[in-house]
């Protein structure tokens, strides 16, 4: 009869168990993202498509769990909103290391300085993510991390506009070229928005339970 | 004449069963803690520990200490409540039980010039007035106090503790549905001299709020959490322990005072601490007034009900 409250949090433990996980495998796609561009080795980014698809498996397990009953209906939609927003991050992500592939290499020499900083920070978002994340079950002050996050978040948008300008300077050769370089810059650089956005919902559900 | 007056108790107490269980587990369930059905068994075996291990007191103070009650004055004012609570539960009137109990007894009272206790009527009319008035100072303190303790723990942690939180405030007030409200509806039955076997009225009254509960409680459920100021769980969990622990204090006293006022009370005083603006001046001066009809209404009508009767 009161299987929720005896089970102790069991499901909500699941669920946070693989909140966890999906963030880690975010921050590896992250780094190997980056170690990619660094090397300038596009094969490399292709771990990022595998580590999506372990991502995916993990999102709907999270969901399915919540949506069975782990948590109060008070958290869960934000909680839920979370989870999906770090899976658009992924996709982003996925989205960034495929154009990777097909980007002209000339083109990206051009721009490499500027996005291997993106990718950087991105990376370091990620962790910040985790680290926030953490703090919703243990020790730590959100905000903190939550401000942190959006400072980095506002570096990503001066680096665009830098690119930006330098993008306007380049000659592409037909218009899948163009297409390709514009499609990447705005990948990589929609991934700490979506970060940002993240961090948010975490944020919100703390001060709804406090 | 005396089936009659059971016959009312028990409609009375299908009644509170309506309207109470939504004040006891109306933010469990909505909360998805409990299912529907298993939160109003827990409710009826809650009312009945209530009633049978401290529903005495109060049942003394209304059919004792009150007025000398006869099966005239029973009959009358317990028919003309549960009339009352029956027509208000259909209109969604927010009376009180109590009052309307506490009024008829009175008001039948007068007519049948029998004994009246002008202490007892002051103490309860007084109880009524600082019941609600408590149960805000008691969940403005529990708030502030959550606020100062549970709230510097991590997150999900207070999300661990609040289910289980509401789940004993739920349950207190369920007990206290026993203890206060179902023994207002059993004292003047249980004290009118008439032989009455204790265990079997109990049982039956509750299995009466039981099925209220279960037949007709989801009509009232959103009401009482939604109307004032919006809740969120940590706020409703304070809300109702203050509310809770009010209650069971005046159960202590023996003095018969409203559940769903201290509920009331208990949501202003959280809301209080969110500012002023977040509680509906409006709903609190329809409530005031309703605090001053529903005792008077039962009053005249239970006065003019037997004096036409009995004349």
């Amino acid at each position: 009869m009161f299987d929720k409250i005896l089970s102790f949090g069991k499901s909500e433990n699941i669920v946070i168990k693989n909140i966890k996980s999906h963030i880690n495998l975010l921050c590896s796609a992250s780094n190997c993202f980056k170690d990619a561009l660094n090397k300038l080795e596009p094969e490399k980014a292709s771990c990022v498509i595998e580590l999506e698809r372990d991502a995916d498996t993990i999102r709907r397990d999270i969901i399915s769990t919540i949506h069975e009953g782990a948590f109060l209906p008070y958290v869960r939609p934000n909680l839920c909103r979370f989870v999906e927003m770090v899976d658009e991050t992924f996709d982003t992500l996925e989205d960034a290391a495929l154009l990777f592939r097909q980007i002209d290499k000339s083109i990206f020499k051009t721009i490499e300085h500027e996005c291997l900083k993106i990718a950087s920070i991105n990376a370091e978002m990620c962790e910040l993510l985790q680290i926030a994340f953490e703090t919703l079950h243990g020790k730590g002050n959100i905000k903190e991390k939550n401000l942190a996050i959006r400072l980095c978040e506002k570096q990503v948008d001066d680096i665009k506009f830098e690119l930006i300008d330098k993008l306007i300077r380049i000659d592409v050769k037909n218009f899948w070229e163009g297409k390709i370089v514009s499609d990447f810059v705005e990948s990589i650089t929609r991934i700490s928005d979506l970060i940002e956005d993240a961090s948010d919902y975490l944020y919100i559900i703390e001060i709804s339970l406090k | 004449m005396f089936e009659i007056a059971i016959i009312a108790s028990l409609c009375i107490a299908f009644g509170i069963g309506s309207n109470d269980a939504s004040n006891a587990f109306g933010v469990c369930i909505g909360a998805g803690l409990l299912k529907i059905k298993k939160a109003f068994i827990l409710f009826g075996i809650l009312v009945l520990l209530g009633i049978f291990l401290q529903g005495s007191k109060v049942m003394k103070t209304v059919g004792k200490n009150l007025v000398d009650v006869n099966t005239s004055i029973l009959t009358i004012s317990l028919c003309v409540a549960s009339f009352l609570i029956v027509f208000s539960n259909w209109r969604k009137l927010p009376l009180s039980t109590h009052q309307v109990i506490i009024g008829s007894l009175i008001g039948a009272g007068f007519a049948n010039d029998v004994y009246i206790n002008t202490t007892e009527i002051i103490k309860i009319v007084i109880s009524w007035i600082v019941s609600p008035i408590a149960a805000i100072g008691f969940s403005f303190l529990i708030f502030k106090a959550l606020e100062k303790t549970i709230s510097k723990l991590p997150t999900f942690f207070i999300e661990r503790f609040l289910r289980t939180a509401l789940l004993i405030s739920a349950g207190l007030i369920s007990y206290n549905t026993g203890a206060n409200e179902l023994a207002t509806v059993l004292g003047p039955l249980m004290h009118s001299g008439i032989e009455i076997d204790k265990t079997l009225i109990f049982l039956s009254a509750s299995i009466m709020v039981f099925l209220g509960a279960y037949l007709l409680s989801h009509r009232v459920i959103e009401t009482v959490g939604k109307g004032i100021t919006v809740l969120d769980p940590y706020s409703g969990f304070a809300a109702q322990l203050g509310a809770g622990g009010c209650v069971l204090l005046f159960t202590i006293l023996g003095m018969p005072v409203s559940t769903t006022y201290s509920i009331i009370g208990g949501i202003i005083g959280v809301g209080l601490n969110k500012g002023i603006k977040t509680v509906k001046l409006n709903l609190i001066l329809k409530i005031g007034i309703n605090f001053i009809v529903s005792p008077s209404l039962a009053f005249i009508i239970s006065y003019l009900f037997l004096k036409l009767t009995h004349p």
